[in-house]
C-alpha cells in the first residue's frame, strides 16, 4: 500500500521541508485504524502536499517490519527530514505528533 | 567436541535416559548436564522461562539451546531486545559457535528487537509487529525453536500491567499454536519501584528455571534451579554451572542413581613393600587417600604410583593445587622419581592451578573436561586440603564429591593427597566428610624419639582387600621410597636410631647367647670327657677284679656275646 498525498513533489524551501513517513500497521485492528486515520488527517491539515505516506501492513509484509525493527504496531517512522524519529502508538496525542513533526498548531492554515 | 555435544549423544547420557518414562514430549536442550536435570529436556511446543540477573548467562544459555538445536536439525530464531546482535555473535564465536554459518544456511535467525531509545509513545499499541515478524520468519525457516531475550525491555513501553498481560497471553498462545519450543528470558526486578512480571511469567509458562550468579567468599558462583515443570519430574536441587570452553556446563551429582564402576584388580603402588602390605597393591578404580603431615612423603608416594602406572603405559592426570608442574617434577627428581619422560611420552599430563584462581565449578568443569579429553586411567589430586581455598569447606566437599563421582563412573583410580595440620583425629585423616567414598586410606606420619623423627606408613583402611595393619618405617632416598621390614621391639614398632640401637642391643644379646652356648658346649665336652675317664677307670677296675677271682668266667661270657 503506498498512498501518496501528492505524487508530484513540489519545490520546498528550507522552511518547508518535505516529509517521508512510514506507518506500520497490523491489518484493521483498532489501534492501526486510529493511527492511520489520525496521520492522514494531520498531514492533510498541516502538510498538504509536503509529505509522502507509506503504509506498511506487517501482516502482509513481515520482512519490512523486521528490517525496521518494528515490534510494536502502530509505529510511525519519520524518515525525512533527518534525523529519523519514531513514534509508537495510535497517535492519539496529536500535539505530541505535531511537535515531533515540527509543526505548531498555530500554523494551521484556514 | 562441539560435534559430539551437538547430537547430545554421549553414551552415558543415553543410558541414563532410556529407563525413564517420558509421557511428555521433550526437546533436548543440548546443554551439557541440563537435560539430566530436566529429565530429558524442555517441554516441546511449550514456553519455558529462564529468569536470571545480569551475568547469569541466560542469554548465552538460550543461544546454546538454539545453536546446538539448529545443528541437530531444529532451526531456531533468536529475538533480542537488549544485547546488540553483533555482540552476541562475537560472544558465541569465543565459544567456537559459528552462528554466522548457520544464519547463511537459514538454520538460525537473529532478530534485532530493540526499539530506538528515543522513540516516543503516543497512544495505544500492541506487539503485533513482533508476532507478525516472528511468525513470518518461522514459516520461512520451518523453525522449531525460539528464544525471546529480555522481553521486559519491550514490555516497559506499556504503561499498564493489564496491557502487558494481554500481550503476553497473545504471544504465548501464538507460540503454542506455532508448536515452537520457546524460551523467554527475563530478569528479576532491580528494585521494588520497577514493575516486575516475574510472577506472571512464572504462572503463564510451563517450565521455569532460575539462574543465579552470586559472589561467595569473593568467588563468583553460578547456580541453576528448576522452579517448576508442568507434567514432568525434575531435579529440584540447586545445580552449579559454568560458562567455559565450548558453552554452558552443568554438573549434577547423578540425579538418577549411582553408576559407579566396581573396584578392579590390584595394581602396583610403585613401592614393592607397600604392595605386600596391601596384599597386592591398590585396586583399580578405587579412591585412595594418602594422608599425612607436611613433609611426610605423600607427594613422593603419589609420584611413585604415577611413575609405575606410566611405566605400564597407563595414562595419569596429575592435578596440583600447590606447586607448578616444573616444581613437582624437579622435587620428585631429587627423590629419585623421574616423571619428565612420562610427560614427554604422553602418558602423564599435569593440570596446575591456584585454588583461588576461579570458582569451584570452573575448577570442576576443567577437570571433567580433561577426564573426557585425556581419558586418563588414574587421577592424582595434590592436595584435597587445598580445595577449601576455592571458597569454603562446603564448596570443597561439593567439588570433591562431584569429581570423585565422575571418577567412579568412568572407572578412574583417584589418588588423593591430604595434608593434615598438626593434631588430627582419625576422621580428618580418613578424609572427613568424603570418607565414605574413600576405599583405601594410607597414613604417613612420624615417630619421634632419640632426637629424630622417622617416617612411618600405616594402612588405615582398604576396602575389599586384606592388608597389614602394622606401622612400618620407610625412608625416602634418592632412589624413591623404600619401606623397611617391620622391626618390633619392646612392644612397639621401632624406627630410626631407636631401631638401630635395639638392633645393636639385640645383636649383642644374640652374640652373648651364642658365646654362652659355646661355653656350655665346651663345658659339656669336658663333662663328657670326664665321664669317659670315669667309665674307663670303672672298666679297668672290673677287669682287674675279674683277673683275680673270676676273670675266666668273665672272659667266657664275653666270648659268647661275640658269637
Amino acid at each position: 500500500m503506498n498512498l501518496k498525498s501528492n505524487p508530484k513533489r513540489p519545490r520546498g524551501g528550507a522552511a518547508d521541508p518535505f516529509f517521508r513517513l512510514r506507518l506500520f500497521v497490523a491489518g484493521d485492528e483498532p489501534h492501526s485504524l486510529k493511527a492511520r486515520e489520525t496521520l492522514f488527517r494531520l498531514c492533510r491539515e498541516h502538510l498538504k502536499d509536503r509529505c509522502e505516506i507509506n503504509v506498511v501492513d506487517v501482516l502482509q509484509d513481515y520482512r519490512a517490519a523486521l528490517d525496521c525493527h518494528v515490534m510494536a504496531v502502530p509505529t510511525l517512522i519519520i524518515e525525512t527530514p533527518p534525523p529519523e524519529r519514531v513514534i509508537v502508538g495510535s497517535l492519539s496525542d496529536e500535539d505530541k505528533v505535531l511537535a515531533v513533526l515540527g509543526i505548531a498548531r498555530g500554523k494551521v492554515r484556514p | 567436541m562441539s560435534v559430539r555435544n551437538v547430537s547430545g549423544k554421549r553414551p552415558s547420557k543415553r543410558n541414563l535416559k532410556l529407563p525413564l518414562q517420558r509421557p511428555l514430549d521433550k526437546a533436548s536442550t543440548c546443554i551439557s548436564g541440563l537435560d539430566e536435570i530436566l529429565e530429558g529436556g524442555l517441554p516441546r511446543g511449550c514456553t519455558t522461562v529462564f529468569n536470571g540477573g545480569p551475568g547469569s548467562g541466560k542469554t548465552l544459555m538460550g543461544m546454546e539451546f538454539l545453536y546446538r538445536g539448529a545443528l541437530a536439525g531444529e532451526p531456531g530464531i533468536f529475538v533480542g531486545f537488549e544485547e546488540p546482535l553483533d555482540h552476541l555473535r562475537r560472544n558465541a564465536a569465543t565459544l567456537g559457535w559459528d552462528v554466522a554459518a548457520l544464519e547463511r544456511d537459514k538454520r538460525l535467525a537473529l532478530i534485532e528487537g530493540a526499539i530506538q531509545a528515543d522513540a516516543l509513545i503516543s497512544g495505544e499499541f500492541s506487539l503485533k509487529g513482533l508476532l507478525a515478524g516472528i511468525a513470518g520468519k518461522s514459516r520461512e525457516m520451518g523453525a522449531k525453536r525460539m528464544v525471546i531475550d529480555a522481553l521486559e525491555v519491550l514490555l516497559r513501553l506499556f504503561d499498564s500491567s493489564r496491557q502487558v498481560r494481554n500481550e503476553m497471553h497473545l504471544l504465548n498462545d501464538w507460540l503454542h499454536a506455532a508448536g515452537l519450543t520457546a524460551i523467554l528470558t527475563t530478569r528479576p526486578p532491580a528494585s521494588e519501584s520497577i514493575p516486575s512480571y516475574e510472577d506472571f511469567f512464572d504462572s503463564m509458562s510451563d517450565c521455569v528455571l532460575r539462574l543465579d550468579a552470586r559472589a561467595e567468599n569473593q568467588l563468583c558462583r553460578r547456580r541453576l534451579r528448576v522452579v517448576k515443570y508442568r507434567g514432568s519430574g525434575f531435579g529440584s536441587n540447586e545445580y552449579p554451572y559454568v560458562i567455559a570452553g565450548t558453552g554452558v556446563r552443568i554438573e549434577p551429582v547423578s540425579t538418577v542413581g549411582l553408576r559407579h564402576k566396581p573396584l578392579g584388580e590390584k595394581m602396583s603402588t610403585g613401592v614393592a613393600r607397600l604392595d605386600a602390605i596391601l596384599n597386592g597393591g591398590y585396586r583399580r578404580a578405587a579412591c585412595i587417600l594418602l594422608a599425612g603431615l607436611p613433609g611426610a612423603g605423600k607427594t613422593t608416594l603419589a609420584a611413585c604410583f604415577t611413575a609405575a602406572a606410566c611405566g605400564r603405559g597407563e595414562k595419569v592426570l596429575y592435578v596440583s593445587y600447590e606447586e607448578s608442574e616444573a616444581a613437582v617434577i624437579g622435587n620428585l627428581q631429587s627423590a629419585g622419581v623421574l616423571l619428565e619422560p612420562h610427560v614427554k611420552a604422553g602418558c602423564l599430563r599435569f593440570h596446575t592451578a591456584m585454588p583461588e584462581a576461579m570458582g569451584p565449578e570452573e575448577h570442576l568443569i576443567r577437570l571433567l573436561t580433561l577426564l573426557e579429553e585425556f581419558a586418563p586411567h588414574h587421577l592424582v589430586l595434590d592436595a584435597i586440603s587445598a580445595c577449601p581455598r576455592m571458597g569454603g569447606k562446603q564448596t570443597a566437599f561439593d567439588f570433591l564429591v562431584r569429581l570423585l563421582n565422575r571418577c567412579k563412573e568412568r572407572g578412574v583410580t583417584a589418588l588423593l593427597v591430604n595434608q593434615l595440620s598438626g593434631e588430627t583425629g582419625r576422621t580428618e585423616i580418613s578424609g572427613g566428610e568424603i570418607s565414605s567414598i574413600i576405599d583405601t586410606v594410607i597414613f604417613l606420619s612420624y615417630v619421634e624419639g632419640a632426637g629424630e623423627a622417622n617416617r612411618v606408613v600405616e594402612v588405615l583402611k582398604s576396602r575389599g582387600s586384606a592388608h597389614s595393619n602394622q606401622k612400618q618405617e620407610f625412608v625416602i632416598s634418592d632412589e624413591g621410597i623404600r619401606i623397611l621390614e617391620p622391626y618390633v621391639g619392646e612392644g612397639q614398632v621401632l624406627t630410626g636410631a631407636a631401631r638401630r640401637q635395639q638392633e645393636a642391643r639385640d645383636a649383642a644379646e644374640a652374640e652373648r647367647l651364642i658365646l654362652e652356648v659355646q661355653a656350655k658346649e665346651l663345658e659339656l665336652e669336658q663333662l663328657k670327657a670326664l665321664q669317659q675317664q670315669v667309665e674307663a677307670r670303672k672298666n679297668h677296675q672290673a677287669f682287674m677284679r675279674g683277673a683275680l677271682p673270676n676273670g675266666g668266667r668273665e672272659e667266657k661270657r664275653l666270648g659268647r656275646d661275640g658269637e
